[in-house]
C-alpha cells in the first residue's frame, strides 16, 4: 500500500532538495485577544521554520499559546502581529476564501475532540474534504480506501463516530486529515482524550505518517508524543524558550 | 280559533332570488310554548290546531332550515304567522318547503329564523285593519336583482316611471362596505400580522437551529469550507425545506378546510364557506414563504458563519 502522502505524490520535494522555501514560516508572531478585562497576550513574538518532513512537538503548561501558535500555523487564527508565509505565500494578504483553500488542500488537522461529523460515516468523513477540493468520485473511493486501510478501520467505514471508540475516531480524524494529501498535519492533543495504550497507537500512527513524508506540528502534554518529534520547543507565556539542539531547523524566539 | 302561540313577525329584510316571496326574519324564540300539549312541541300544537280550523288550504310558504329545526315543524304544517308580537291576526300558511338562508358574515351569530311568504300574502299579513288602503299600499319592498351592479340603473329608471317613488340601492358600492370586502381586508390584516410574527418566530427558531450546529460548521470551516459554500449549502437546504413546507402547508390546508368549515358552519349554523383554499391563495403562500424561509436560514446562518473558526469549536 501506497503512503498517504510521499514525495512522489508529485507534490513538493523533501527537507534538503534545497530549492523550495519552507511549508511554514512565521517571523514574530504576536496575538492578542480583546477581553472585557482588558487584552490578554496568548503570543509575543513567536518565529518559527518548518521544512517539509520535519516533526515538531510543542509543549508547555496550559494556557501558555500553543494551541494559539497551531491555530495561526493552521490559518484557523491571524496573528495581530507578525508575518507567516506558507509555502512562500505571504498568509496575512490571503483572502478567506485563499485561507481557506489552503486549509483544504495544504493542511490538516487533528484535535483531541476529533471534530468529525456526528451525522456522517467514518468513509464520508474522509471522504468530504475530498469532495470540497473537487477530486473526482473514483479517485475519492480509492484513496479514501486507502486511507482508512492506511489507518486499520477499512471494517469501519461504515460506522459513524458515536459507534467508533476514541482511539478510532482519532484516527478516522488522521484520516480525514490526511485525505488530500496535506504538507502539514497539525495535531492538537491528539492523544488527550485517549487512554495510554490508545494514545500509543496513536503515537505510532503519527510517527508512520511523518516517516511516509508528512510535516507534523503537535501541540502536546503527552511526554512519549514529544519525544518521538525530532524537534521539541517547550513554550512558556506566549513565548517559545529552547529548542532542540539536534534540529536542522532554526526556532527562535524573537528578541530572545 | 284560540291562537295560544304565534311567530313574531321581526322585520322585512329583503326578498328572496325567486321574486314571488318575500321573506320574513323571525324573532330567534318566535314559538310561545303551548301548555296543552309539551310533549308533541308547540310548533306541532299550532299546526293541528290550525289544521283542524281551517276550512281552505292555508297559502303556502317557505320556511328556514333554521326556523324548521327550531321548532320542530315539517313540510305540509300548518303555521300561524302574526305581524304583532303578541300574535294578534293571525294568518295561516302552509309549510311547502324549506331553504338555506344566503349566508351572511354580518349575521354570523344571529339565528336565520325566518320564512319567505307571496308578496300578496305578506301584503295581507302586514296591512293595518284599520286602513283601508293598507292592503293597497306597502311602505317599502326590497328588490333582488340578478346582478348588483344594476342596482343604480334600476333605481334611476323607476324613479322616472314613478314620480313620487324613492328607489335606492341598498347594497353599498362592491369595493367599499361589502362585508366580504371588509372581511377580506381583515383577513389581510391578519396575514400580515401573522407573517411578521411568524417570521420574528422563523429567525429566532432557525437561529436556535443554527446554533445547534455551530460545531459542525465550524468542523466544516476547519477543514476547509469556504463561506461561500456553506452559505450556498445552506441556501440550498433552506429552498428545499421552505419549499416542502409551504407546499405541506398548503396540502394540509386543503386537506383540512372541509373540517374547519364543517365545524364552524355547526357552531355558527350557517352555510357560509369559512376557509377556502384557491389557486391564487396557494401560490401566494408559496410566493411569500419560500423566501422568507430561504432568508431567515440565511440571516441565521450568517451570524455563525461571520465568527471565527475557534470561537465556532470552542465548547
Amino acid at each position: 500500500m501506497n503512503p498517504p502522502n510521499t514525495p512522489d505524490d508529485g507534490r513538493r520535494p523533501t527537507a534538503g532538495a534545497g530549492a523550495a522555501p519552507p511549508i511554514v514560516e512565521a517571523a514574530g508572531l504576536t496575538k492578542v485577544f480583546p477581553m472585557p478585562a482588558g487584552p490578554v497576550v496568548a503570543l509575543r513574538g513567536v518565529s518559527l521554520r518548518d521544512d517539509s518532513g520535519e516533526s515538531i512537538a510543542i509543549t508547555g503548561p496550559s494556557g501558555c499559546g500553543k494551541s494559539t501558535l497551531l491555530h495561526l500555523l493552521g490559518c484557523v487564527d491571524t496573528p495581530t502581529e507578525g508575518s507567516l508565509a506558507i509555502e512562500g505565500r505571504d498568509a496575512s494578504r490571503l483572502s478567506d476564501f485563499e485561507r481557506s483553500r489552503i486549509r483544504l488542500t495544504k493542511i490538516g488537522f487533528v484535535f483531541q475532540r476529533f471534530f468529525l461529523l456526528p451525522m456522517l460515516t467514518a468513509w464520508e468523513n474522509v471522504e468530504l474534504p475530498q469532495s470540497e477540493a473537487g477530486a473526482p468520485k473514483t479517485a475519492r473511493r480509492a484513496r479514501t480506501r486507502e486511507l482508512l486501510d492506511y489507518v486499520g478501520l477499512a471494517d469501519r467505514a461504515g460506522h459513524k463516530p458515536s459507534q467508533l471508540s476514541g482511539g478510532e475516531m482519532q484516527r478516522v480524524a488522521i484520516a480525514r486529515a490526511l485525505a488530500n494529501r496535506p504538507l502539514l498535519l497539525l495535531a492538537d492533543e491528539p492523544t488527550g482524550e485517549l487512554d495510554e495504550a490508545t494514545g500509543e497507537q496513536i503515537v505510532e500512527l503519527f510517527d508512520r505518517v511523518n516517516r511516509d513524508g508528512t510535516t507534523l506540528v503537535v501541540v502536546t502534554h503527552n511526554p512519549i508524543l514529544a519525544n518521538r518529534a525530532r524537534r521539541v520547543l517547550p513554550m512558556r507565556s506566549g513565548r517559545l524558550i529552547m529548542e532542540s539542539p539536534a534540529s536542522s531547523i532554526v526556532a527562535r524566539e524573537e528578541g530572545a | 280559533m284560540s291562537i295560544r302561540s304565534a311567530l313574531a313577525l321581526f322585520g322585512l329584510t329583503a326578498l328572496p332570488p325567486c321574486a314571488a316571496f318575500a321573506v320574513l326574519s323571525l324573532a330567534a324564540s318566535p314559538v310561545v310554548p303551548a301548555a296543552a300539549n309539551e310533549a308533541r312541541g308547540p310548533a306541532a300544537d299550532i299546526s293541528a290546531q290550525l289544521a283542524a280550523s281551517s276550512p281552505s288550504d292555508p297559502p303556502g310558504v317557505l320556511v328556514s332550515r333554521q326556523l324548521l329545526e327550531e321548532s320542530g315543524l315539517a313540510v305540509g304544517e300548518v303555521v300561524l304567522f302574526s305581524a304583532d308580537p303578541r300574535g294578534a291576526r293571525p294568518a295561516p300558511f302552509r309549510i311547502v318547503g324549506s331553504y338555506e338562508p344566503r349566508p351572511d358574515p354580518m349575521r354570523l351569530g344571529s339565528k336565520r329564523l325566518e320564512a319567505r311568504l307571496h308578496l300578496p300574502d305578506l301584503i295581507a299579513l302586514m296591512a293595518d285593519p284599520s286602513d283601508p288602503l293598507a292592503s293597497e299600499s306597502v311602505a317599502s319592498v326590497n328588490v333582488a336583482l340578478h346582478d348588483r351592479k344594476d342596482a343604480a340603473k334600476f333605481s334611476s329608471d323607476l324613479i322616472s316611471r314613478m314620480p313620487g317613488l324613492i328607489a335606492t340601492p341598498t347594497a353599498p358600492p362592491p369595493d367599499e362596505a361589502d362585508p366580504f370586502v371588509v372581511l377580506e381586508r381583515f383577513h389581510l390584516a391578519i396575514a400580515i400580522v401573522t407573517v411578521i410574527g411568524s417570521t420574528a418566530f422563523l429567525l429566532a427558531l432557525m437561529a436556535m437551529r443554527a446554533d445547534e450546529r455551530r460545531e459542525t460548521v465550524g468542523i466544516l470551516r476547519l477543514i476547509g469550507f469556504t463561506r461561500r459554500g456553506i452559505l450556498l449549502e445552506v441556501l440550498v437546504e433552506g429552498l428545499f425545506i421552505a419549499v416542502a413546507g409551504a407546499v405541506f402547508g398548503v396540502l394540509f390546508a386543503t386537506a383540512t378546510q372541509g373540517i374547519v368549515n364543517r365545524f364552524f358552519q355547526w357552531r355558527y349554523d350557517t352555510a357560509l364557506v369559512f376557509v377556502r383554499v384557491t389557486a391564487p391563495i396557494a401560490a401566494r403562500c408559496i410566493v411569500f414563504a419560500v423566501p422568507l424561509g430561504v432568508l431567515a436560514g440565511l440571516v441565521a446562518s450568517w451570524t455563525l458563519l461571520r465568527r471565527d473558526i475557534v470561537a465556532l469549536l470552542r465548547r
